[in-house]
C-alpha cells in the first residue's frame, strides 16, 4: 500500500470524522412477520437459520428498530409505552406519569438543572398523556406510538430522557455497576451513556432496566440470537419483575436490538371461549367483533367465578352470538337431552341421569343440521355435539381446553385472584 | 417546540449571570439560533486584553445536535482554523460525542479555557501546533501581535 501524503491523510480523516452510515427505514417500524428475520438468515450459518426459523414460530411478529446507534434505547422506550398501552389501564398510566416525574430527583441529585432536563421529561410525559387519551378514546392499535417515535424530536427527547436517567441512576448506585465497567463510572457515563447515538451495551441496558423500567413492574426479556449451541434463541431475564406479567421482549443480534412479540401476547385480552364444552372445532373469535364486553358479560353470569367447576355449569350460554342472559331458552330442560351436559350441574336444574351412548347419535353418523338459533323445532334444539361431551368423566378433562386453561379468568389459573386448584371429588362423578 | 424553550432558558441564564469573560447576545433578535459572543482573552494568555467575536450557531435539532463555534475575529491558535471560517474544533462539539445535557455555557467556558491552554495534539492548524510545542516564545509573540492587530 502506498504511503499517503499528510494532505491525503488529513482528507481521509475528515471524511472518516464526518461519516454518517446510510441507514434506511423508519426509526420504529410497524409490526411485521418474524419470517423476514428468518429469511435474512436463510443462507447464513445453519445455527442462525435454525434459530430464526424457530423464532418465527414462537415469536411470529417483530418490530424493527433503525440501526442508528439508538436502537437499544429506542426498543426499550418504545416497548415501555407499548406495553403500557396494551394494558389499557388509565390508572396505571397516571401512576407512571407520577413516577416519571418523581425520577427527576435523580437528575437533580447528579447536578442537572431543571432548564436542561425539563424538555426531555416533557416529551415522555406528553407521550404518556397521548397514551392515556388513546385508551380513553378506544384507539384500536398502537399506531399513534409508532408515529410519535418516528417524529425526530419526540424520539430523540424520550431517548435522551431515558439516557440521562440511566446515567444518573448509575452515578447514584456506583457499587452495583463499577465492577462491570472497563473504566471509571463517571467516564463511562459521559462517553457511553450520555452522548447522542452511542449504542447501549449490556451494563448500560441493565442500568436502564434497573433505574427506569423496573419501577413500572414490567418484565424485560432479551432473546439472544448468536451461534451458540442450541436450536432456539437464548432468553435472558433482565428484570426481577415476573416475566409472566406484562413484558417487553427484545431480540438482540450483535450490535442491534429489535422488539419481539410472542404467540401468547398477540391478543393481549384474555382468551375466553364461550362455546366452551360445546364444540371442538371453534375458531378463535375476535373480541372486537362482539357487540358486548366479554369480561363484564362473563362476570354477569351468576356463580361463574365462584364455582370451582365453572364453565361446566348450566348457566353458560351455548353460543357467543347469543346474549348470555339467564333466561336463555337454551337453559336445559329434561326434554333437551341432545345437549344436556354430562357435567355436574347446579340448582335450579336437577341432575338428570344420562346414559350417554344410546341417547346420542354416534359421532360417525352425520350430525343433525344446525338450525338458526333463536327459532327451534318444538322437540328441542338440534346441535352438533362435540364428541368430548359424550366422554364419561369429562369433569377432569374439560378444564384442559387450552385457551381457557391459560386464561387468568379461569379460577384454576394461578394468577386468578381467587385461585383455587381444581379438585376432583368422587361424588361429583356420574 | 422544546428546542426553542431550552435555548431561551439558556440564553436567559447566560445573560443574567454570564461566566467570566463571556458576554452573549442574539445576532438577530428574531432568531434564537444565531448568537454573538464576546470572549475576552484570559489573563496570563497570549490573548489577554483582546476581545474576540465568536459566532455560536445552534442547529434546529438542538440539543440533539451540537452547536458550532467559530471565531469571527482573526486569532492565531492551533485549534482554530486560520481561514475566513475561524472554526474551532472541540471534542465535545463533535456530532458523535455531543451530549444533549451539555450547556452552552459549558461549551463557551471550554472554548475560553482553550485560549489559555491550547491542545496541540488535537490541532487543526498543524504548523501553529508545531510551533506551540517547539518554540513557545515565537508562538506567543505572533499570537500577541495578532491579538493587538485584530482583537483590540
Amino acid at each position: 500500500m502506498n504511503a499517503l501524503s499528510a494532505d491525503e491523510m488529513e482528507r481521509f480523516q475528515k471524511l472518516s470524522n464526518s461519516y454518517q452510515p446510510d441507514v434506511q427505514g423508519p426509526l420504529v417500524s410497524t409490526k411485521q412477520s418474524s419470517h423476514s428475520i428468518a429469511l435474512d438468515y436463510s443462507n447464513a450459518d445453519p445455527t442462525l437459520a435454525t434459530k430464526t426459523n424457530a423464532l418465527a414460530i414462537t415469536h411470529p411478529e417483530c418490530r424493527i428498530m433503525k440501526g442508528d446507534g439508538n436502537c437499544g434505547w429506542r426498543a426499550v422506550a418504545f416497548g415501555y409505552f407499548e406495553t403500557l398501552f396494551a394494558l389499557r389501564d388509565t390508572l396505571r398510566i397516571e401512576t407512571e406519569i407520577r413516577r416519571m416525574k418523581s425520577l427527576t430527583t435523580l437528575l437533580e441529585r447528579v447536578g442537572l438543572s431543571d432548564s436542561i432536563y425539563e424538555i426531555f421529561v416533557d416529551a415522555t410525559e406528553e407521550v404518556l398523556n397521548r397514551t392515556h387519551a388513546a385508551i380513553q378514546n378506544g384507539a384500536q392499535d398502537e399506531s399513534f406510538l409508532v408515529d410519535a417515535f418516528n417524529e425526530g424530536y419526540c424520539s430523540d427527547a424520550i431517548i435522551t430522557h431515558f439516557r440521562i436517567l440511566t446515567s444518573a441512576w448509575m452515578k447514584l448506585n456506583p457499587n452495583r455497576y463499577q465492577a462491570f465497567l472497563p473504566m471509571p463510572l463517571n467516564q463511562y457515563c459521559s462517553s457511553r451513556i450520555d452522548p447522542v447515538k452511542t449504542e447501549i451495551d449490556e451494563v448500560g441496558l441493565q442500568a436502564l432496566i434497573d433505574g427506569v423500567i423496573e419501577g413500572s413492574g414490567f418484565g424485560v426479556e432479551i432473546l439472544y440470537l448468536d451461534r451458540s449451541e442450541g436450536d432456539v434463541v437464548t432468553p435472558h431475564q433482565l428484570s426481577s419483575n415476573s416475566p409472566s406479567g406484562a413484558t417487553i421482549r427484545l431480540l438482540y443480534r450483535p450490535g442491534h436490538y429489535d422488539i419481539l412479540y410472542p404467540v401468547e401476547t398477540l391478543n393481549m385480552a384474555p382468551i375466553v371461549n364461550l362455546q366452551y364444552g360445546m364444540t371442538s372445532d371453534y375458531s378463535p373469535w375476535d373480541q372486537a367483533a362482539l357487540g358486548f364486553d366479554v369480561n363484564s358479560s362473563l362476570m354477569a353470569i351468576p356463580n361463574l367465578m365462584q364455582d370451582t367447576s365453572f364453565g361446566m355449569g348450566a348457566p353458560m350460554s351455548p353460543m357467543p352470538s347469543v346474549s348470555p342472559t339467564p333466561a336463555s331458552p337454551f337453559r336445559m330442560s329434561p326434554q333437551q337431552d341432545m345437549y344436556q351436559s354430562p357435567m355436574p350441574t347446579h340448582a335450579p336444574i336437577p341432575p338428570i341421569p344420562v346414559s350417554p351412548p344410546p341417547q346420542i347419535a354416534p359421532p360417525s353418523s352425520a350430525p343433525p343440521p344446525m338450525t338458526s338459533l333463536p327459532s327451534r323445532s318444538s322437540d328441542g334444539p338440534q346441535i352438533r355435539l362435540n364428541p368430548l361431551v359424550m366422554k364419561p368423566n369429562l369433569s377432569r378433562s374439560l378444564p384442559a381446553t387450552t385457551p381457557f386453561k391459560n386464561s387468568p379468568y379461569n379460577q384454576a389459573h394461578f394468577q386468578n385472584s381467587d385461585f383455587e386448584p381444581i379438585h376432583w371429588e368422587p361424588h361429583e362423578r356420574r | 417546540m422544546g428546542s426553542i424553550k431550552r435555548i431561551s432558558k439558556e440564553l436567559t441564564e447566560l445573560t443574567e449571570s454570564p461566566p467570566e469573560g463571556i458576554t452573549v447576545e442574539l445576532a438577530d433578535e428574531s432568531n434564537v439560533y444565531e448568537w454573538n459572543v464576546i470572549m475576552e482573552g484570559p489573563e496570563g494568555s497570549a490573548y489577554y486584553n483582546g476581545k474576540f467575536l465568536v459566532k455560536l450557531s445552534l442547529p434546529t435539532e438542538y440539543p440533539f445536535k451540537p452547536p458550532t463555534v467559530s471565531f469571527a475575529t482573526k486569532i492565531y491558535h492551533p485549534n482554530v482554523t486560520n481561514d475566513e471560517k475561524g472554526s474551532m474544533c472541540l471534542g465535545m462539539l463533535r456530532a458523535d460525542e455531543w451530549k444533549p445535557s451539555s450547556k452552552i455555557a459549558a461549551v463557551l467556558q471550554f472554548a475560553r479555557q482553550l485560549l489559555s491552554e491550547p491542545m496541540p495534539d488535537d490541532a487543526v492548524e498543524g504548523r501553529i501546533a508545531e510551533q506551540y510545542k517547539n518554540d513557545r516564545g515565537r508562538y506567543e509573540e505572533v499570537a500577541r501581535e495578532w491579538t493587538r492587530k485584530h482583537a483590540c
